[in-house]
C-alpha cells in the first residue's frame, strides 16, 4: 500500500472515530432534553438526510420529510443504544420515515413494475446543452421504484437483500430495477 | 443495441452473476463492442452515484423543527400544515384551549403552592367561545395569571433543582416563548389562519404544562 494512502486511511478512520465520539456526547445531552445539543446533531447530519429524502422522493417533499425525520429522531433518541454509529441509526430511521411517507402517498408495489414511458423519458439523451438535465435531474425523473433501488444500492450502499426487505420486493426485482435505472442514467453522465 | 447479455451487465458489474454465466458473459464481451461499451458506461454511472455530493436544504429547517419539538407536535408536517384552504372556525378552539389550559394550570399551581397531597385535577368544562372572544383581555389575563402563579412557585423552589434541569427548563421555556411570539405576530397579520391559531394554542398549553411539571418537580424535591 502506498504510504500516502495508508496515511489518508488512518486520517479518515481518526475523523470517523472523532465524529462518532462527538455524536455520542451530543446524543446523550439531547436524550436528556437538551435541544441545543439536538440542534448541533441536526446541523451535522441534515445535508445527508436531506439529500437522501430529495433523491428518494420528489424534491418538493424533501424539506418536509427532513423535518419529520429529525422530529422522529428526537422522539426516539432514548431507543438509541449506541450499538451502531449514530449516523447509521439516523440514516436507517430516515429511510423508514421516507418509506412510510411513500406509503401514505399511496404508492403501491405495482409502481415497481415496468413503467416504460417514465424509463424512456429518463433515458432520452439530451438534445442540446441548454436542454440537458444533469445526473441528479435524470435520477429524479426515474420511476419511483427504479429510483429508490438505485439510490439505496448505488448511492447509499445497501445490498439487494436489504433493499428487497425494506421495499417488500423480490431480490430479483431489486436487481432488475437497478439495471433499468443504470441503463437510463448512463445517458446523462456529465461529459 | 441490446442482446441477451445486456440485462445481465449490472449483475456482472456487481459480482452477482453466477460463475458459469460470468464466464459466458466475459467471452461475449471479447467479441461484442456494444456490450463492452455499455459496461463501461454502467461503471461510470456507479462511480458517479458513489460521488454525488450531499446538499443542505435551501432553507434552514431548524426553526420549524425546534418549534415542533417545543410544541410537542408529533404530526408529520405534510398533514400538519394546511395547504391551500384556510378555515376560519379555529379561533374558537384557540380561545377554548387558552381558557382550558389556564384553568388546569391555575388549579395545579394552587395545589402545588398549598403543598397539598397530589389530588386529581378538577374537572374542566370546555365551553365554545365565539370568535370575537379568542383573544379577549379576559382570556389573556387568565392565561398570564396562570403563568405567573406557576412561575412564582417555580422560582420559590428552583434552588432545590439541579442546575442542568433548571437550564433545560429555562431553555425550553425560551423556545416556547419565541414560538408564542412568532405565532402572535403571524396571527395579528392573518387572524383567520387556522394553522397559526392552532399552534399558538398548542404553544400556550405547552408552556403551562412545562411550568406545571417543573413547579411540581421543585415542590417535591424538598
Amino acid at each position: 500500500m502506498n504510504p500516502r494512502d495508508a496515511g489518508a486511511e488512518t486520517l479518515t478512520r481518526d475523523q470517523d472515530t472523532a465524529r462518532a465520539e462527538a455524536d455520542a456526547v451530543e446524543v446523550a445531552l439531547a436524550a436528556s432534553g437538551d435541544s441545543r445539543a439536538f440542534e448541533r446533531i441536526y446541523r451535522a447530519h441534515v445535508a445527508r438526510i436531506h439529500s437522501l429524502a430529495r433523491r428518494m422522493l420528489d424534491a418538493d417533499l424533501a424539506e418536509e420529510v427532513t423535518q419529520d425525520v429529525f422530529v422522529r429522531a428526537w422522539q426516539k433518541l432514548d431507543t438509541y443504544r449506541g450499538e451502531a454509529a449514530f449516523g447509521t441509526w439516523l440514516h436507517r430511521l430516515a429511510i423508514n420515515v421516507i418509506l412510510a411517507r411513500r406509503a401514505s402517498l399511496a404508492t403501491r408495489r405495482s409502481r415497481f413494475l415496468a413503467d416504460d414511458a417514465a424509463i424512456a423519458r429518463a433515458r432520452s439523451r439530451p438534445r442540446a446543452p441548454e436542454t440537458a438535465i444533469d445526473f441528479e435531474g435524470a435520477l429524479a425523473r426515474l420511476p419511483a421504484g427504479a429510483r429508490q433501488v438505485f439510490v439505496l444500492h448505488d448511492v447509499e450502499g445497501y445490498r439487494h437483500e436489504e433493499i428487497a426487505n425494506m421495499l417488500g420486493l423480490a431480490t430479483g426485482t431489486s436487481k432488475s430495477q437497478l439495471h433499468r435505472a443504470r441503463m437510463a442514467l448512463r445517458r446523462h453522465l456529465e461529459r | 443495441m441490446t442482446d441477451r447479455w445486456t440485462p445481465r451487465l449490472s449483475e456482472y458489474l456487481d459480482g452477482d452473476l453466477p460463475l458459469a454465466e460470468r464466464d459466458g458473459l466475459e467471452a461475449h464481451l471479447r467479441t461484442c463492442t456494444a456490450c463492452a461499451d455499455v459496461l463501461v458506461e454502467l461503471e461510470a454511472v456507479v462511480r458517479r452515484a458513489g460521488s454525488l455530493p450531499d446538499t443542505e436544504p435551501t432553507l434552514d429547517l431548524w426553526p420549524a423543527i425546534a418549534h415542533r419539538l417545543a410544541s410537542g407536535d408529533e404530526t408529520p408536517v405534510a398533514r400538519w400544515q394546511p395547504r391551500a384552504r384556510r378555515i376560519t372556525a379555529t379561533l374558537p378552539q384557540l380561545a377554548a384551549a387558552a381558557i382550558v389550559v389556564s384553568l388546569i394550570s391555575g388549579a395545579t399551581a394552587w395545589l402545588i403552592s398549598s403543598r397539598a397531597a397530589p389530588a386529581p385535577a378538577p374537572a374542566v368544562v370546555v365551553a365554545e367561545a365565539p370568535v370575537r372572544d379568542a383573544l379577549t383581555p379576559a382570556a389573556e389575563a387568565s392565561y398570564r395569571a396562570a403563568v405567573e402563579d406557576l412561575r412564582r412557585v417555580l422560582d420559590a423552589d428552583r434552588a432545590k433543582l439541579d442546575t442542568v434541569t433548571v437550564r433545560i427548563v429555562e431553555h425550553n421555556l425560551a423556545l416556547i416563548d419565541r414560538a408564542i411570539d412568532d405565532a402572535r405576530r403571524a396571527l395579528a397579520a392573518d387572524p383567520s389562519n387556522a394553522y397559526v391559531s392552532a399552534h399558538l394554542a398548542q404553544a400556550m398549553k405547552r408552556k403551562l404544562d412545562l411550568l406545571r411539571r417543573a413547579a411540581t418537580l421543585a415542590a417535591r424535591a424538598s
